[in-house]
């Protein structure tokens, strides 16, 4: 036994409740802290990960009560793989913040702590048994995300923060609603448990609490009608927190979603819904990213785009459209934060951020660009980068179930993302430097920090039988609903007895 | 102990009625209003309507409130059949402990809700959301 | 034009749910086997809390109310940290107007007796209705009546953080030491007691008064937070 899952929620919180007092004494302990604390659990995640994959399923009870009464958590293959690569996200975003806000003590201190407690928010999405948990951390993540974005006090940010927070608790409300119409059904809030009693909810409640719930998590998953918070917060916030966004608060969102479609409900047509919102969220958020001027706003719609992408491969519903959908969610969560940690130096002393302001900074930043340009090709897809994998493993999927119009679809929408990705990187390197831009040279954490990830991208691009394996695993643990259920519940039902 | 009994079914009816009224007067109010305060009081109306209908759904007609106080209990032994057959007369004290978490959640995102504000007020000296709108909505 | 859409959307919306929730008989319990028989016949007979609300807070669920301690001290921080301004004084005042003899007479008196009512709140959380989260608030009122009645009252923002950092750090020292003598987190180890005796039901008592320390310095901080806001 190395440790219990339950680590992943209170050691982060406990450095959080310790950070304000670390302050008094020392100020550099305010921003060492956090990295020891992921990178703890960072390796905390992979040696759970390691053992999970032998021995199967870790349950983990809390407060000494089994799981239909209490709260439990699950570390599952499908859980720990989304746990080990928010963990790993978040230490490699900790490290390229390392140096941020250097000068004011108060804010540096409060960044950290609200970053780490987004990261916790997000892996106790991801690791909870308990519907009603879930809605807590996803209170959690948000509220932390509300105050990130507003981080910078000059800009609109307050504004944009607003935006997400109105629609944020909107939709909070609407998981609360969900929540309602599953209790007074079936009298218990622990997943595993309702899956098994499904069947005894009246149709009607099934499909509103469904609808609520898809209404409730779409905000953080960022669905075609609830995202208009992304590109107005990705822009405002700080340059790691939209790589914090894209990369881990987004796969918490899509989680939820995944986890009540593919085990909590067994409505009719759900697949296809899912299908269809990711086409329609998929075609408007790359027609609206190929006319952005600004680079953070083109970003956050490509990310809304992949995340598109990532529901329709999920609604495919065949293992290969999990995994291919899994593979999407991998590849986007390294590619998607190394775009905004380097697009955010490459505009570091910008005004109006835009991409004209980019122009032959390729001479000047030459190493930033060339991550840069890296991202832009993994993130359409163009071999031999992590990307080409991915969609190539989508394609097969829906070529497989005879699904005609999503290739057709994704070919498309490719074409879209390589003619505005690759505006950007023109620029970049043909384009003579515009006179009034200054470019800022990256600190070295930073460079570090987009260092690993492109190293990860391409190794992955040429190897990626690295991580297929542990793909595969992860897609047959979520869609083996009845496994799930036997290994939550198993301990309860001898006690009952 | 007094037993309420509602023989009518308007006023059965009027409990989930009101509660849905108030989730619609507070979504009413987050929508359409253009005052950023209106806005916020809408949410917390909205969060109100969420928590009355969460602690109608626990009520069991003539149930009491779940807690064996000595005065319930009088001298009874603490027997398992004893306290299944009190736990059966009283209401469901699920909701009303999700009502408690759902208050203080929506009161820190109030919280946050009107710091905000007092940020935008202080950089356009309006609190008409028109006025802001310097990103697109 | 907006507000007659948005209407129309909400009465279909309303009715929708005024439907399904209609099925629905008043009253009744809708389910067979909840969760909630386990709880009201463990809270009193394994837990020896009377109130089985404080008993499904505290221990059953006790995991939901560390992320909502977390949530008040996350509003707290985004509070600070939003409303954060370079070369930040504190002093002056938003409510500017004097308050009279007599209401500040009177909130000197009712002041310990508002902290006292919070006190007794928070202690007799598994007892009686009530617990942390409203003895928490009971406090933080006297502090804003101070607050309202005294136009120079200050209140230490140094020790509202040292404060509510023990009390979270208490909670969660408390779970993992669950995780060390028992076997899983914020388990009850300590012994239960008698039913309706103050000194029952192991732990739960003594992370109420925790929480209600935590919610009473968190709330505190944000009414003096709010109201030392000035443009």
């Amino acid at each position: 036994m190395v440790g219990s899952p339950i680590l992943f929620v209170a050691v982060p919180l406990l450095a959080a409740f310790l950070i304000p007092l670390f302050g008094f004494i020392w100020k550099e302990l305010v921003r060492i802290v956090p990295g020891i604390v992921l990178l703890y659990l960072l390796i905390l995640s992979v040696s759970l990960y390691i053992q999970v994959l032998q021995d199967g399923t870790i349950v983990e009870q809390i407060g000494g009560w089994a799981p239909p009464w209490g709260i439990n958590l699950v570390f599952s293959p499908f859980t720990g793989l989304l746990t080990t690569l928010m963990l790993f996200l978040a230490f490699i975003i900790w490290l390229y913040s390392y140096r941020f806000k250097n000068v004011d003590f108060e804010p540096s201190k409060k960044y950290f702590i609200l970053l780490l407690m987004l990261v916790t928010g997000s892996i106790g999405i991801v690791l909870t048994g308990d519907i009603f948990n879930q809605f807590v951390f996803i209170e959690i993540m948000s509220i932390s995300g509300y105050a990130l974005t507003a981080f910078y006090t000059g800009r609109d940010s307050a504004e944009a923060s607003f935006k997400y927070l109105i629609m944020g608790s909107l939709s909070s409300m609407f998981l609360l609603l969900a929540i309602i119409l599953i209790y007074s059904q079936l009298g218990t809030l622990n997943m595993a448990d309702i899956a098994s009693k499904a069947h005894l909810m009246k149709p009607e409640f099934r499909v509103l609490a469904l609808v609520f719930f898809i209404v409730g998590m779409g905000i953080e998953a960022e669905i075609f009608p609830l995202n208009g918070w992304a590109p107005d917060a990705y822009s405002q916030a700080p340059g790691p927190i939209g790589a914090a966004f894209s990369g881990i608060v987004v796969k918490a969102g899509i989680y939820s979603i995944i986890r009540v479609t593919f085990t909590l409900f067994d409505v009719e047509g759900t697949m296809q819904f899912l299908v269809l919102m990711g086409m329609i969220t998929l075609v408007v958020a790359e027609m609206a990213a190929i006319k952005q001027d600004k680079i953070k706003r083109m970003l956050a719609y490509s990310s809304i785009g992949q995340m598109g992408l990532v529901l329709v491969a999920f609604g495919i519903g065949t293992e290969e459209g999990v995994f291919a959908a899994l593979f999407l969610m991998v590849n986007h969560a390294l590619v998607k934060p190394l775009l905004f940690l380097s697009a955010s130096y490459l505009v570091f002393n910008s005004t109006e951020k835009s991409i004209r302001e980019l122009n032959g900074l390729g001479k000047y930043l030459p190493l930033t660009s060339f991550l840069f340009a890296l991202g832009a090709i993994a993130i359409v897809g163009m071999p031999p980068l992590s990307g080409f994998w991915a969609k190539w493993s989508m394609l097969t999927a829906a070529a497989n179930s005879n699904m005609i119009l999503i290739i057709g679809l994704v070919l498309l929408v490719s074409v879209v993302e390589i003619v505005y990705y690759f505006r950007v990187v023109n620029r970049i390197y043909f384009f003579k430097k515009e006179e009034d831009v200054e470019p800022k040279k990256p600190t070295i954490n930073a460079m570090v920090s987009m260092i690993v990830l492109g190293i990860l991208i391409v190794t992955i691009g040429f190897y990626p039988d690295l991580i297929t394996s542990y793909l595969h695993e992860a897609s047959e643990s979520l869609l083996d609903k009845g496994k799930y259920i036997q290994d939550v519940l198993s301990a309860g039902q001898s006690i009952i007895q | 102990m007094d037993q309420i009994s509602f023989d009518i079914s308007i006023v059965e009816y009027g409990f989930f009625a009101s509660a849905i009224l108030v989730i619609l007067v507070g979504l009413y109010g987050a929508l359409v209003k253009k005052s950023l305060i209106k806005i916020v009081i809408g949410l917390s109306i909205l969060e109100s309507g969420v928590n009355l209908l969460l602690i109608t759904i626990g009520y069991i007609q003539g149930g009491t409130a779940p807690v064996f106080s000595p005065q319930l209990l009088k001298d009874m032994p603490l027997t398992l059949e004893n306290i299944k057959a009190l736990g059966n007369e009283m209401v469901d004290p699920v909701p009303q402990a999700l009502v408690l978490t759902a208050i203080v959640i929506g009161f820190g995102v109030t919280a946050v809700a009107l710091s905000l504000v007092i940020r935008l007020y202080r950089h356009h000296h309006t609190l008409v959301i028109d006025e802001i709108k310097n990103l697109k909505w | 034009m907006k507000k007659i859409l948005v209407l129309l959307l909400l009465a279909v919306f309303g009715i929708y749910l005024a439907d399904v929730l209609f099925s629905l008989e008043f009253g009744k319990q809708f389910f067979t086997d909840g969760v909630k028989d386990f709880y009201l016949t463990k809270g009193p007979l394994d837990l020896k809390v009377s109130n089985t609300i404080t008993a499904i807070i505290v221990n059953f669920r006790g995991f939901d109310t560390l992320g909502e301690v977390t949530v008040l001290f996350l509003a707290t921080t985004a509070m600070g940290g939003i409303l954060y301004k370079k070369r930040h004084k504190v002093g002056a005042r938003s409510v500017l107007f004097p308050s009279s003899q007599i209401v500040m007479a009177g909130s000197k008196i009712l002041f310990p007796a508002i902290i006292l009512l919070g006190i007794y709140v928070f202690v007799h959380g598994h007892l009686t209705p009530g617990g942390g989260f409203q003895g928490g608030t009971i406090i933080a009122t006297g502090f804003l009546l101070m607050l309202l009645a005294y136009q120079d009252y200050t209140v230490s923002h140094k020790v509202l953080t040292i404060v509510e950092s023990l009390a979270g750090i208490t909670f969660v020292v408390i779970g993992l030491m669950g995780l060390i003598k028992g076997s899983t987190f914020l388990e009850n180890f300590m012994p239960v007691g008698t039913l309706n005796n103050l000194f029952s039901g192991g732990l739960i008592p003594i992370i109420y008064i925790v929480v209600g320390f935590k919610v009473g310095a968190e709330l505190t901080g944000l009414i003096y937070t709010a109201l030392h806001e000035k443009d």
